[in-house]
């Protein structure tokens, strides 16, 4: 057998998958466990956005809004009125996935800046929402002491235990979009992406296309969102803003377009800036600080700096170090 | 059997009659050429039939099924594909991959099946893969199957959009100018896998330039001039009808 592109990369891919599930056997940290969850939830919420973004070429400035949907709608049953936290759950990601419908229906029909602002303001009109819903939200104090995740008496209420559930999410989150997207509908959308005009003649309706990957990646920042509600027991509006939704953006585009394990890589690095005081021990204080202040400044910068000089991102850098390599390994 | 029936079709592009009453028959099993010089309407007429524009007046029945009106998308369902004057191909993606996204209307994945790749999904696959080969062997592209279609030579790429064309089984298959920027050696094998695509049933209509593959391959002819059909006949004779010498002459006297 050769060793061809495909199987070294499937290789890769486990041992990777291996060392994330390894983590919480190796460190009982308790804030290393709950910072390495976040990078989990976060590539979650990448998942989708490589999906909408890097392959169907939709534009959203609004996911953070989703997200806020998914952990707001969890939070709230849970603490108020007891639903069992599977169906809170699901319940979040439902009215993420039907948000992100009602936005797409007529957003899509906009394109490229258009789109942009339409889902930018979506993410301002959510943000007061949040704010203002008060007997749902709690204001500006947002809601505290949501429970932890639990089925039935069993209850998950170690950071060991729900970054396993975390990451365990995100895999399937990223099994089902590399599936996808060697498939029927990940054609599609990666053939919107490269030609409307050739895609529509294919037979594919755009229109219904892009509305569905808009509601499926609104979907799982849903899911991200309501399990992140239940990973730190409180949730308060300023962490759905806008940045949030930008720094989301920044994780695909720096990752790179058509591509799921730059995204993720990028979510991964990402997330961890915001966290890079405690990581690296010996960073001085005020370093850590100058970086945290400036977090979605530099995440803006590498995103801008990537449009310019690496267009496609990092995942078009590795494919383009690759030809004349091995054109090998996908077989028919 | 009367396969297409286009009728009185019109078409006004602010002051500009683009199309003009135009009416013509395409029998099943032929290949039909329309031809005319520069901005006759020819790629407007093929939009209008594709549901790509919408015709001001005039029917275009598929099988007796009036399709005006109708989505693109669904107008590929109905049974008819089409290629563009500028190819419209995906770039980034492989010549298989432009293939297999043309079976899209053949195919039954959806979002839950290709996310969790069932069994009957991987059996779809595996038997569009099989038919993409097949499509891109008729047209002799086999030898770019993994090669992104950007970087496929100018002529091959015609070519792989009509396999993706066809790719969506169509009854009807209606080429843009397929032959613009083929070399003479390219413009043979062309014609020769018209042939091939007829005798695998496809109906086919040709609007070319290509004065030499007009006459080699059509039955029909159909000549448009400023929007207005001129012109219909078998090629001896629309090489000698006056009005069609006339059309030509006043723009390109070297075409027929
Ligand atoms: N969308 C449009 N808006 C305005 N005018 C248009 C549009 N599409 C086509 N036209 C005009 O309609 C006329 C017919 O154009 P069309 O493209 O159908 O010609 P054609 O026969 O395909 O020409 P060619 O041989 O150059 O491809 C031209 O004068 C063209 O400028
Ligand atoms: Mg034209």
């Amino acid at each position: 057998m050769r060793w061809t592109r495909r199987r070294l990369g499937i290789t890769l891919l486990g041992v990777m998958g291996i060392a994330i599930a390894a983590v919480p056997f190796l460190t009982d940290d308790r804030y290393l466990l709950k910072v390495l969850t976040f990078v989990g939830v976060n590539a979650i919420v990448v998942a989708g956005l490589a999906l909408l973004f890097g392959y169907a070429g939709q534009i959203s400035l609004g996911h953070a809004a989703f997200f806020g949907l998914g952990a707001y709608m969890s939070a709230y049953l849970t603490t108020t009125h007891q639903t069992p936290w599977l169906l809170a759950v699901l319940a979040g990601t439902g009215i993420a996935a039907a948000g992100g419908l009602l936005l797409a229906l007529p957003s899509l029909r906009l394109k490229g800046h258009y789109l942009a602002m339409a889902t930018l303001g979506f993410n301002e009109i959510m943000s007061v929402l949040f704010v203002e819903l008060r007997g749902i939200t709690g204001g500006n104090n947002g809601l505290s002491g949501i429970p932890f995740p639990s089925i039935g008496s069993f209850v998950i209420d170690t950071p060991a235990g729900i970054y396993l559930l975390v990451w365990g999410v995100a895999a399937l989150a990223f099994l089902g979009a590399a599936n996808l997207v060697r498939t029927r509908p990940g054609r599609a959308m990666r053939a919107l992406h490269g030609s409307e005009l050739g895609a529509v003649a294919s037979g594919v309706d755009t229109t219904r296309l892009k509305v569905q990957v808009f509601a499926l990646s609104a979907a799982l920042a849903g899911l991200a969102g309501a399990l992140y509600a239940h990973a730190v027991g409180f949730i308060s509006p300023t962490q759905f803003s806008l940045e949030f939704s930008i720094l989301l953006v920044a994780m695909v585009v720096v990752g790179g377009t058509g591509s799921l394990v730059g995204p993720f890589f990028a979510a991964v690095v990402l997330t961890l800036l915001q966290y890079v005081h405690a990581l690296i021990p010996g960073l001085g204080n005020d370093v850590a600080s100058v970086i945290q202040d400036w977090e979605v400044d530099i995440s803006g910068m590498v995103m801008i700096l990537t449009v310019i000089f690496l267009p496609g991102g990092f995942a078009a850098l590795v494919r383009r170090k690759r030809i004349g390599v091995a054109v090998d390994g996908e077989t028919v | 059997m009367r396969l297409l029936a286009v009728c009185d079709l019109s078409k006004r592009f602010g002051g500009l009659a683009a199309v003009d009453g135009v009416s013509f028959d395409v029998h099943e099993g032929t290949i039909k050429a329309v031809i005319g010089p520069n901005g006759a309407g020819k790629s407007t007429l093929f939009n209008l039939i594709t549901g790509f524009d919408r015709p001001d007046v005039g029917s275009v029945d598929l099988l007796g099924c009036n399709i005006v009106g109708m989505n693109p998308h669904k107008v590929v369902r109905a049974g008819i594909s089409r290629t563009f004057q500028n190819t419209q191909l995906f770039e980034e993606l492989t010549a298989l991959d432009n293939v297999l996204v043309g079976m899209h209307t053949q195919l039954r994945t959806g979002f839950l099946g290709g996310a969790l790749r069932l069994p009957w999904t991987l059996t779809e696959e595996r038997r569009a893969r099989e038919r993409a080969s097949y499509l891109l062997r008729l047209v002799g592209v086999e030898q770019y199957v993994m090669t992104p279609a950007a970087d496929i030579p100018h002529g091959m790429r015609r070519l792989l959009e009509i396999a993706r064309a066809l790719a969506a089984a169509p009854r009807l298959l209606l080429l843009d100018e397929p032959a613009a920027g083929l070399n003479n050696r390219e413009t043979q094998s062309l014609a020769r896998t018209l042939y091939r695509i007829r005798d695998e049933g496809v109906t086919i209509v040709v609007v070319e330039h290509d004065m030499g593959l007009v006459m080699e391959v059509s039955e029909e002819i159909v000549v448009l001039d400023r929007g207005r059909k001129i012109a219909e006949g078998p090629p001896l004779l629309i090489q000698k009808d006056a009005a069609v010498i006339e059309a030509y002459l006043g723009e390109e006297g070297e075409y027929v």
